[in-house]
């Protein structure tokens, strides 16, 4: 079935002739699977096999989405990349390394021979190149519309999969939980997402990659005048007693060291925060990192994960 | 007991001194004044019950402007000392592997026991600079025809190599972000309570005024030091755990000031010559100036938002520098 | 008989490079192919056209800008281009945000950071060098600060860039020799061989400019010129290398103090063949070692920073004893 991809590989001139490359997929899958079907994605559309036997995913927010549909099975490769508690049993030998995220191990990919590669997020840029092996498509969730992109890479999977009635299911069950959520969070008071790393902070505001808090969820921003952009502004003390929020949501980038949150909590810990409103009424939340930004909140399971520790967070809070 | 030095430039030079320590006095009421809570001078000493300025003044504002000038007269007289030691203009602790060794030390102290108290942080990236810059004298000795730029490209090097290591255990961990938030200068952070380690470093630059002499007389070479009956060895062994004691202050209380070092001694010298004990205190004035005046340039520029001081010290610094170094050679 | 091995011994020397160099490429083309020879060939070869073109540039760039300087401790690398380089990637991913990772964005930011980098490079070294003069002292530094302006830049940007938009910064910042671009590749060598065009054509100058200025102009070598065209060829040379893999800062230090050493000469046409080929061994070594025998993910910049410097170090030291 590589006869045709490898000749043409071997002549394949330098410059990237995408709709080159394309052509000469669909004619490749077609030659080897009956059933394929034209597919949508980041980077442009892709001829993909139907219910895949075979797949490598680069993305470890697909592996979180095919882990909660029940189709985990069909990975053969992932990445080199430590896992989330949820996605732990891919780390078992069982599954091929495929390189690390950012860069595929050409060479074991295409021993694979995977009938479907999927790539996302980090590992985006490298779907021309891996399209050249085998069906790649580009699963990344564009910030602007997060939950939408994720609607639609889940029925994307469900479809590819053949599962769909589980996949509506599950995104049934995302929508309620975040209408839910939006009707708690939307009285809750007002929020600040703070970043933080060694020992210094950064404020993100609506818009940024941790902006669904605010655009999605519905708490309200503490600050209105963050800048819609997909990075923070470093912010002081002071800054956060005069804002004075509700609710403080903590992203620790600093996880590698201690457990989750435990830098962060010593970092807020003084004077200046325990007089602002989150900190009196115990109010401060310290997200699962993983799930925010190592899944960039994009895979089924991280996604319900993060909306229901916000729900939880929330409702203790109103039974007081 | 040796040394005398000539005492009348010396008093008419420290009367000298009282226009830059009123123009540092003056830019603490500055920096004081500036910061994103509520606080005004006059409601410290309005009639009302507001507790609330005070604390602000006590809990953020005071220790932060401390915290600057701490670190500026600290990094800068520690700069001065390496110079002195090594005879060489073009060393400070971030040409010496000295802030590499540091963070070096905070990174596999932090990792290895995250709950560590601070102060023992502290005393292993002292610990570890101390090292780093032992190896860096090490290696200067055993480099006999000492050409000016050599030294401090060695230095350059070994704070690479250092680096090096530093990066591929971050780069493990992923750490890699938050080591360039740890190694860039930003006092955003500082508070009471976390920045009085920076008295350590005064501390041990007060000691440094006091061998200021023999420091002189060691940079000029080991059997010149002995002939007048110093201890040679143990001078710059001392000389080298004040460097060390004020990098690693100053590292983990704020990140790295670059610069500051290289840059206030060069100053100084251009406008005292190289007596010791006389440009002492002018570094010393001239570091915690220009750190002040470039965090409050931070604090301002994207009000209420920051720019670290790191940020802010390397461009500032750089075209400074430049222009000395430029100014210079079109004299030359 | 003496006279004789001096004759012989840079050309053995040179011998000696080619064939380890060959047996690394051979290693390097070769381990764990695993059978699937059609597909790893050329995969491989791309990988190692990239490290030899690096490799090419970092060495000729090395030894002919210390040939110029009449030094042995400088090299472009250390000018400040890494920082510079950090800069321009993080302004960009700071700017355009995740969207500059997208395919479409790299022919064209190579193209811009080659330009910049190398317009930086001729106005840093034209400055220096036209001023009469002509201090070392004066060039590292410079090179020194403007490094240090663009990383404190750079630092103020990654404070703040969200972790996600990091790591992809990261990936770029680290020279990486596993996942050069193709398209990018040929580009370069057409820029590089391109601009050795014009050092082919002055390569008969430099043994007489090592002698100096004074006798190089008495000998007839229109002295400006030469210099000038020469730092042109430095920075294209280096700022295509830095675009495409990234800044790998200690390795032209390293391979043009390693060619003195071992050919024992300073004529140009054994020195500078010497440090490609020492180029070669370090870049080709080193990434079979990475990648086939220790399978680290470890950046090849990070082992190459590491071992450059120490032996860099030694040999400054060793110097000095002798």
């Amino acid at each position: 079935m590589n006869q045709t991809a490898r000749s043409f590989r071997s002549t394949l001139p330098r410059f990237r002739q995408s709709l080159l490359v394309l052509l000469s997929l669909s004619t490749l899958s077609f030659a080897s699977h009956a059933e394929t079907i034209s597919v949508q994605h980041a980077q442009g559309t892709a001829q993909v096999p139907i219910k895949p036997a075979k797949v490598v995913v680069f993305d470890l927010a697909t592996l979180d989405t095919l882990r909660t549909l029940n189709i985990a099975d069909v990975v053969i490769g992932v990445p080199e990349t430590p896992y989330p508690k949820h996605l732990s049993h891919f780390q078992e030998a069982s599954y091929t390394r495929v390189g690390s995220l950012f860069e595929p191990n050409y060479e074991v990919v295409n021993q694979l021979k995977p009938e479907l590669v999927i790539v996302g997020g980090r590992s985006g840029p490298k779907q021309p190149d891996l399209a050249k092996l085998a069906p790649t498509i580009d699963l990344t969730v564009n910030q602007e519309n997060p939950v939408s992109n994720v609607d639609s890479n889940v029925r994307l999977l469900g479809k590819i999969f053949d599962k769909e009635a589980a996949a509506e299911a599950e995104l049934k069950k995302m929508h309620d939980a975040i209408a839910a959520l939006k009707q708690k969070a939307s009285g809750a008071g007002t929020g600040l997402i703070v970043l933080t790393t060694g020992g210094k902070m950064s404020a993100y505001g609506p818009g940024s990659r941790f902006g669904i808090i605010h655009d999605v969820f519905g708490f309200k921003p503490a600050v209105t005048d963050l800048k819609e952009s997909n990075h923070g502004q470093a912010i002081s003390f002071e800054f956060i007693l005069k804002t004075n929020p509700d609710w403080i949501f903590v992203v620790d980038r600093d996880v590698a060291i201690g457990s989750e949150g435990q830098s962060a909590a010593k970092l807020l810990d003084n004077a200046l925060v325990r007089k602002t409103n989150a900190w009196k009424k115990q109010q401060v939340v310290y997200l699962d990192s993983f799930n925010w930004y190592l899944l960039a909140s994009a895979g089924l399971t991280a996604m319900q994960e993060n909306i229901q520790q916000l729900s939880d967070a929330v409702s203790a809070h109103q039974h007081h | 007991m040796l040394i005398h030095p000539g005492s009348n430039p010396l008093t008419s030079s420290y009367r000298l001194l009282l226009l830059p320590t009123i123009f540092l006095l003056a830019l603490s009421l500055i920096s004081i004044s500036i910061g994103v809570g509520d606080f005004s001078f006059s409601h410290l000493w309005a009639d009302n019950d507001d507790a609330d300025v005070w604390q602000l003044l006590v809990i953020s504002r005071l220790p932060r402007t401390l915290a600057l000038i701490l670190s500026g007269m600290t990094l800068a007289v520690a700069g001065l000392i390496m110079q002195m030691l090594v005879r060489n203009r073009f060393v400070e602790p971030s040409t010496a592997g000295t802030i590499e060794s540091a963070t070096l030390g905070i990174l596999l102290v932090t990792l290895i026991a995250p709950d560590t108290p601070v102060f023992i942080k502290m005393l292993v990236a002292g610990a570890f600079s101390m090292m780093g810059t032992l190896v860096f004298m090490a290696l200067l000795s055993r480099v006999p025809l000492r050409s000016p730029y050599l030294v401090p490209l060695i230095g350059l090097v070994l704070g690479g190599v250092v680096l090096a290591c530093t990066t591929f255990v971050a780069y493990r961990f992923d750490l890699v972000q938050s080591l360039h938030a740890w190694t860039i200068g930003d006092f955003s952070g500082v508070l009471q309570g976390r920045y009085e380690l920076l008295w350590i470093g005064l501390l041990l630059a007060l000691l440094a005024c006091f061998a200021a002499d023999r420091f002189t007389v060691a940079g000029m070479g080991e059997a010149f030091t002995t002939n007048l009956g110093l201890n040679h060895r143990a001078l710059t062994l001392f000389g080298l755990l004040v460097v060390s004691g004020i990098s690693a202050t100053v590292v983990i209380t704020s990140g790295n000031i670059p610069f500051l070092g290289l840059i206030v001694p060069n100053i100084v010298s251009l406008l005292f010559g190289d007596n010791m004990r006389q440009s002492i205190p002018w570094v010393a004035l001239l570091g915690g100036t220009f750190v002040l005046l470039c965090d409050i340039i931070g604090r301002l520029i994207y009000y209420p938002y920051e720019i670290p001081i790191g940020t802010v010290v390397g461009v500032i610094g750089s075209i400074l520098f430049l222009t000395i170094l430029f100014g210079r050679r079109n004299r030359a | 008989m003496l006279k004789n091995i001096l004759h012989t011994r840079p050309s053995f020397v040179l011998l000696l490079l080619s064939v380890t160099a060959v047996i690394c490429i051979i290693l390097f083309m070769t381990l764990g192919v695993k059978g699937q020879w059609d597909f790893a060939l050329p995969l491989r070869a791309g990988k190692i056209a990239a490290l030899i073109l690096v490799a090419f540039c970092i060495g000729i760039s090395a030894v002919v800008f210390q040939t110029i300087s009449h030094n042995r401790i400088l090299t472009p690398g250390i000018m400040g281009f890494d920082a510079l380089y950090i800069l321009i990637e993080t302004l960009a991913l700071f700017v355009f945000g995740l969207n500059i990772s997208g395919h479409i964005a790299t022919s064209g930011m190579f193209v811009l950071e080659v330009a910049v980098m190398t317009g930086f490079a001729c106005l840093l070294f034209y400055s220096l060098f036209s001023g009469g003069v002509r201090s070392l002292h004066l060039i590292l530094l410079a090179g020194i600060v403007f490094g240090l302006m663009f990383r404190s830049l750079s630092a103020f940007m990654i404070r703040i860039i969200d972790p996600n938009e990091f790591v992809i910064l990261q990936d770029r910042l680290f020279a990486s020799f596993n996942q050069v671009n193709t398209s990018l590749l040929v580009i370069s060598i057409v820029t590089v061989a391109l601009t050795s065009m014009i050092g082919w054509r002055l390569r008969h100058q430099y043994d007489v400019l090592s002698l100096g200025r004074d006798i190089a102009v008495n000998l007839g070598v229109p002295y400006k010129r030469t210099l000038m065209l020469t730092l042109v060829l430095i920075s294209v040379f280096v700022s295509v290398s830095t675009a495409l893999v990234g800044p790998v800062l200690f390795l032209g230090l390293l391979v043009s103090n390693l060619a003195y050493t071992l050919t024992g000469s300073d004529k140009h046409r054994y020195t500078l063949p010497a440090a490609v080929l020492l180029g070669v061994v370090f870049l080709v070594g080193g990434q079979t070692l990475l990648e086939r025998v220790f399978e680290l993910t470890t950046p090849l910049s990070v082992a190459i920073e590491f071992i450059g410097g120490l032996l860099f170090i030694y040999l400054v030291t060793r110097k000095g004893r002798v």
